[in-house]
């Protein structure tokens, strides 16, 4: 899954951007950039709200990065940063290697109807166009000529299993049908990323899933960029190639889930890990025991013997692995030679998601 | 000192201005006349085309088509009983003025409507000014309009018109300003232009609002000609006034009564316009 490479383009760079509200926000950016005032001195000195503050993030061509927050988290406020719809207090923005503040009006339209499209959680289908005329608002305002953006958007909308539907009116679908037009609606403006603003959290559960799978597909399989929020960790978990948590505005932590999951970097993430089932996330080679260890407990043990995996293979791999075999070890093997040995203890660690280097201190 | 000095004053001065704005404009004001009761007679000539019991068949039809069977037929009705009545000439005469001083007033107040949309400025001007009108008695537009246009339908229908637009200007502004933000959000985040905005979404949006406003003005409309018989509009209005001076009771009952069947096909068939327009906008 996180087979993200560090030499990829960044299409989207955040760096340090605040937004900050309120009637004196002016004066409190300044104050901020200046004297480095925190979220809550700014409220006490200025009466204004920090909304985002101080984020950093790089999304990259190809990848699915998920923000996940609380509502009032400022994941909202980001999101609308990244297209400009909100304007950022201070701090740089680019998108494809453009800094988003220096374009003027018609930059800005261009950027938005070519290189960003965005799907929205009240799916904002106009009522009175049918589903075909919804998918091709997007090139019919660019000018597309009527017979084009139909057979455009019509492609969209098989795309996403709306093929038969082209003449209805969006009050004849249903809930999760409405949102796929949504997304018809963005993929036919053919945009390099797509922002994703809690498009699922409407739905209900067993739809959402299907969603949420459907998207992730589709996206890859189009070699799309998506920013996607959420306030929904499993959501997040399920899409994401990268997860950002954020909390009052600051993004505590970035990582691929099994980071997340593994290492929370502090008790606000960990709570929110805490329930989230690891037999997926987890990874045999985060709970493995060193060869010289296991073979210090179990002298008389044939490695040889041990059934064999790779160091990807996720705990629910591992346990079908164990079930299988009479030994309660599962030997990992990287190169052709084994680099550790799964036990059962291992295993259960994993499923309790705290990885073997937490526990072992190794 | 007298007060009735400084009324008497007032006065003075205000039948010099009138008689100074009358004689200085009355290029302006004959054309102004020109236009109205060219427009009236207009309409007139063209609902007279047809006999009565074919403008009954289309208003049937029409009735039965925008709102059910039974109410067409109804309107069909209603109109023969009109002409049975002996009043179909002054009922037509009505529907003219009614058309002509409804149209003019959509005309003007749609287009101020959609910039005051926009602009609180000018809504904040407008508010008040829209306030004044339709707090004064509708009478009261009659008298600068007889003292510059005379006695005759051309007085009746600027008295009628200047009732007839605040609605259309309100519902307008509000229609325009209550689109709403997810969809205003979803212009930005396309790349819409300003004007793409305003005939794309905004106007969509705005339109079961300013139907509603069309059927307002209407309705003020109605109000409006029959006050207005009292200067000679013709129609209805005239034969009302008429027959109260001479105590004609029936006839200025039948006169009603043609009055009301004018005024709820017309309520009906544009309420149904309104209903249909909300519809599509769920």
């Amino acid at each position: 899954m996180n087979t993200i490479n560090d030499a990829n383009e960044v299409l989207v760079d955040c760096q340090s951007v605040w937004k900050i509200f309120g009637a004196r926000s002016s004066a409190a950016a300044k104050a901020v950039s200046e004297r480095g005032l925190s979220k809550s001195q700014v409220l006490n000195e200025f009466n204004c709200v920090v909304g985002v503050s101080g984020a950093n993030l790089q999304v990259r061509r190809g990848e699915i990065f998920c923000i996940m927050g609380l509502s009032g988290s400022g994941k909202s406020t980001l999101i609308r940063l990244l297209n400009r719809l909100i304007e950022p207090s201070f701090g740089k923005i680019t998108v494809k290697g453009k800094d988003i503040a220096s374009l003027n009006a018609g930059e800005l339209r261009d950027m938005r109807a070519r290189n960003i499209g965005m799907v929205f959680q009240s799916v904002a289908l106009l009522p009175h166009r049918t589903v075909l005329e919804n998918a091709a608002f997007g090139l019919e305002v660019r000018g597309i000529a009527k017979d084009e953006r139909n057979q455009i958007a019509r492609a969209a909308l098989e795309k996403v299993g709306l093929g038969d539907w082209t003449t209805r009116y969006p009050d004849e679908l249903s809930g999760g049908m409405q949102q796929r037009v949504g997304l018809a609606r963005a993929l036919a403006a053919d945009p390099e990323i797509i922002l994703m603003d809690e498009p699922f959290s409407a739905l209900d559960p067993l739809i959402r899933r299907q969603l949420q799978d459907e998207f992730r597909q589709l996206t890859k399989s189009l070699g799309k960029s998506a920013v996607f929020i959420t306030h929904d960790l499993e959501e997040a978990i399920r899409i994401g190639d990268r997860i950002a948590i954020m909390k009052d505005g600051v993004i505590v932590q970035v990582g691929t889930a099994e980071e997340i999951v593994t290492k929370p970097v502090d008790d606000y993430v960990a709570d929110f890990v805490a329930g989230i089932s690891k037999i997926h996330l987890v990874r045999a080679h985060s709970v493995m025991q060193p060869v010289a260890e296991y073979k210090r407990l179990h002298p008389d043990a044939n490695l040889d013997s041990l059934l064999q995996t790779s160091p990807e293979a996720d705990i629910a791999a591992l346990i079908d692995l164990t079930m299988q075999s009479d030994r309660d070890a599962v030997a990992v093997v990287e190169n052709g030679a084994i680099i550790g040995v799964v036990t059962t203890r291992g295993l259960l660690r994993g499923v309790a998601g705290t990885s073997a280097a937490a526990v072992d201190d190794r | 000192m007298d007060i009735s000095v400084i009324t008497d004053t007032f006065d003075e001065w205000t039948d010099v201005t009138l008689s100074w704005i009358s004689d200085n404009g009355e290029g302006l004001f004959d054309f102004i006349r020109a236009v109205l009761e060219g427009t009236y007679d207009g309409i007139l000539w063209l609902l007279q085309l047809a006999p009565f019991y074919v403008i009954a068949i289309i208003a049937a039809a029409l009735g039965s088509r925008l709102v059910n069977i039974w109410f067409g037929g109804l309107a069909g009705l209603a109109l023969i009983l009109c002409a049975f009545m002996g009043l179909w000439a002054e009922t037509m005469s009505t529907l003219a003025l009614v058309m002509t001083a409804t149209v003019l007033a959509l005309l003007v107040g749609i287009p101020i409507g959609v910039v005051a949309g926009f602009s609180m400025a000018l809504d904040r001007v407008l508010e008040p000014v829209l306030d004044l009108i339709q707090t004064l008695p509708p009478y009261i537009y009659l008298l600068p309009a007889i003292a510059l246009l005379g006695y005759g339908p051309a007085t009746a229908l600027v008295a009628t018109f200047i009732v007839a637009m605040p609605p259309a200007i309100r519902l307008t502004s509000l229609g325009i300003r209550m689109t709403p933000r997810e969809f205003i959000e979803l212009g930005q985040a396309t790349g819409l232009t300003p004007w793409q905005m305003f005939t794309k979404i905004r106007l969509p949006f705005a339109v079961p609002s300013v139907m509603a406003g069309i059927n307002q003005s209407l309705m003020m409309a109605f109000g409006m000609v029959v006050i207005a018989g009292i200067v000679g509009s013709g129609g209805l209005g005239e034969t009302i006034y008429g027959s109260i001076r001479t105590l004609d009771i029936a006839t200025s009952i039948n006169a009603a009564i043609a009055i009301v069947v004018l005024t709820m096909i017309l309520d009906r068939l544009t309420q149904s316009a309104v209903d249909r327009a909300k519809e599509t906008d769920r």
